[in-house]
């Protein structure tokens, strides 16, 4: 039964694999010069300096992503996950769709044992991708994460890409087993995934926890690294500026070396001076790692267990 | 010892439709048996509730005593199933499909799988799409003969092949029944494709079984009689009539007869398989006829 489970899924397997190649081609000489850059031009010593020459630093240490960082950033990355998944459902669907399903199930082993196995190889197989996936692409952010925290990268790192990979493959299997054709459900599957981390990512993760709001005398307070949810001038209470632009140019004052700088006092009186915040700490950033594993994998394993029942009860 | 395959008012439905309904037969150990009706009698349904693909809406459903779907790990060694379509993993080989065999079934006979291959002169290497509809149905029979069933159910193996694979196909199993206790149960819309092979029959029509026996027997009961009308009364109270038709003075009864017909007013004539079975399927589809205008 193993043998048939692999040989059935080979293709996939290896698909997978040379997905997982390509970007590792892409990602680990940039990988390397990025952690090398990151070493030899004191980086690291920078993090929590504001002085100018360090703010240089920080910005060309940025820059040095290119565009590798601009391929994190447009979100496409998102979708390696969920390809990985809906491609290790197709063996099943598959033996769904030609019938030879009914030439498995009379040879000798009892269907609970076939699904068993065949679904066993799946989602060991989808873990598997997803780890070296995240395993790259953690290694890859770690400099960037020191400087800049680990949130921009939330979706590529660390554990979640194993919720979103089972999630896409859960998906992929109970469409399948409802629809019966591989090709439909498959571009069905993909187009709930899609929607579905969309949907969490802009509106339900920032909920997770409800955030900590804060009112601070400053105009860019360093929140260390925390996922910034909103952001706007206040007055001390915390209530929104609602001025009129002119207010700045009336508080502007020559400072000491000769650049402009703000007035606090003369802003506080106009209702500004503040800013109010409302953001995630990034003291929180494992528990959302764990919240947001917990609800793809949870909600993949219920999808999976849907269409195994139905597989097994099918007659 | 109980029987190969055994039937108690087995019934399966779809929605509101009965596929099969009332069915109660039993094969005995060693048997061919032809499974003849025509198509929507509820030949596939039989076979996949046999076999455990399907579950029983009503009545039950033994092979050797087992139930196929709740005593699968014991039933399913002992049954050997070949689907119409003959489904086999496209994308494999030969040699990958007799693995499959091999790694399915404990009870597996791989030299005999090899030996039969080399027979039909395929290449090992050959993948399964490449092959003609005879060869996909030789190597679906390979694994269904190396897996050393007891009972081999067969839905309409010949249905999709030319008449030489037809030929060749019944041959190879007239040889593994040959061979070793083999119980096989072939179904066919035609009869002609299984008559050379079997010795029972069963006849489903309408998703009921009308006939089940060994055929000399059936041959043995059945009588065309020729007489008066009149008469025609006096049989109907001994016998089963199968098949009536009636001219002015004179009648014609298709029998099954329970014993000797003695009666010197009509004129017994034999029949062969053939006409027995178009009788049974005729007075079928005269009912279904009836059912439609009531």
């Amino acid at each position: 039964m193993t043998w048939l489970s692999w040989r059935q899924q080979r293709t996939e397997t290896i698909v997978a694999a040379a997905l997982l190649a390509l970007l590792a081609v892409v990602f680990v000489p940039e990988g390397i010069h990025i952690a090398d850059y990151f070493v030899s031009h004191h980086v690291a010593r920078c993090v929590d300096s504001q002085t100018q020459a360090c703010s240089l630093v920080i910005g060309n240490f940025a820059l040095s992503a290119g565009t590798l960082g601009a391929l994190f950033d447009s979100g496409w990355l998102n979708l390696v996950p969920g390809l990985i998944g809906v491609a290790l459902a197709v063996p099943l669907l598959l033996d769904l769709e030609n019938g030879t399903i009914r030439l498995a199930w009379t040879q000798s082993v009892t269907r609970r044992r076939w699904l068993a196995s065949k679904l066993g190889f799946a989602v060991g197989t989808v873990l598997l991708v997803a780890g070296c996936l995240t395993l790259l692409l953690t290694w890859y952010q770690r400099p960037f994460a020191q400087v800049y925290g680990r949130w921009d990268h939330f979706d590529f790192e660390w554990i979640v890409p194993f919720g979103y990979a089972l999630f896409a493959l859960g998906l992929a299997l109970a469409i399948g087993v409802l629809l019966r054709r591989s090709a439909a459900a498959l571009v069905v599957a993909f187009g709930i995934y899609v929607v579905g981390r969309i949907f969490v990512e802009s509106w339900l993760r920032k909920r997770f926890i409800a955030p900590v709001s804060a009112t601070l005398r400053s105009q860019n307070p360093n929140l260390h690294n925390a996922w910034v949810i909103s952001e706007q001038p206040s007055n001390r209470a915390g209530h929104p500026f609602n001025g009129t632009p002119g207010v700045f140019q009336h508080c502007a004052k020559v400072g000491a070396k000769g650049f402009k700088i703000l007035d606090p006092r003369c802003m506080e009186r106009h209702g500004a001076g503040f800013t109010h915040v409302v953001y995630q700490p990034a003291s929180r950033f494992w528990e959302f790692q764990g919240i947001e594993t917990a609800l793809f994998g949870g909600v993949a394993l219920l999808l999976i267990a849907f269409a195994a029942w139905r597989v097994l009860a099918s007659d | 010892m109980t029987a190969a395959l055994e039937t108690q008012a087995l019934g399966r439905r779809y929605g509101s439709q009965w596929a099969l309904q009332g069915c109660t037969l039993e094969i005995p150990r060693g048997a061919v048996t032809a499974l003849v009706g025509p198509n929507g009698a509820g030949k596939t349904t039989l076979l996949r509730l046999a076999v455990g693909l399907t579950r029983p809406s009503a009545g039950s459903v033994r092979v050797f005593g087992l139930d196929p779907r709740e005593q699968a790990a014991e039933a399913l060694p002992r049954v050997g199933f070949l689907a119409q379509e003959h489904p086999l993993y496209g994308g494999f080989s030969i040699e990958e499909m007799l693995r499959v065999g091999r790694e399915l079934n404990p009870g597996w006979d791989d030299e005999a799988a090899h030996a039969r291959i080399a027979e039909l002169d395929l290449p090992l290497e050959k993948k399964v799409r490449t092959l003609s509809g005879g060869q996909r149905a030789q190597v679906a029979l390979t694994i269904a003969l190396a897996k050393r069933p007891e009972l081999l159910l067969l839905d309409e193996p010949v249905a999709s092949l030319d008449p030489l694979a037809r030929r060749e196909f019944m041959q190879s199993i007239l040889e593994a029944v040959a061979e070793r206790e083999l119980t096989v149960v072939l179904s066919s819309h035609i009869l002609a494709d299984l008559e050379r092979v079997c010795d029972h029959l069963v006849i489903l029509a309408t998703g009921r079984t009308q006939l089940v026996g060994s055929i000399d027997e059936i041959v043995a009961e059945h009588r065309l009689l020729t007489g008066p009308r009149d008469a025609a009364e006096d049989v109907t109270r001994m016998h089963d009539i199968v098949r009536e038709s009636h001219a002015d003075r004179q009648t014609t009864l298709l029998v099954k007869a329970n014993g000797h017909i003695y009666d010197s007013r009509w004129t017994v004539h034999e029949l062969d398989l053939e006409e027995i079975v178009l009788a049974y399927l005729g007075q079928d589809a005269a009912r279904r006829r009836e059912a439609v205008l009531s």
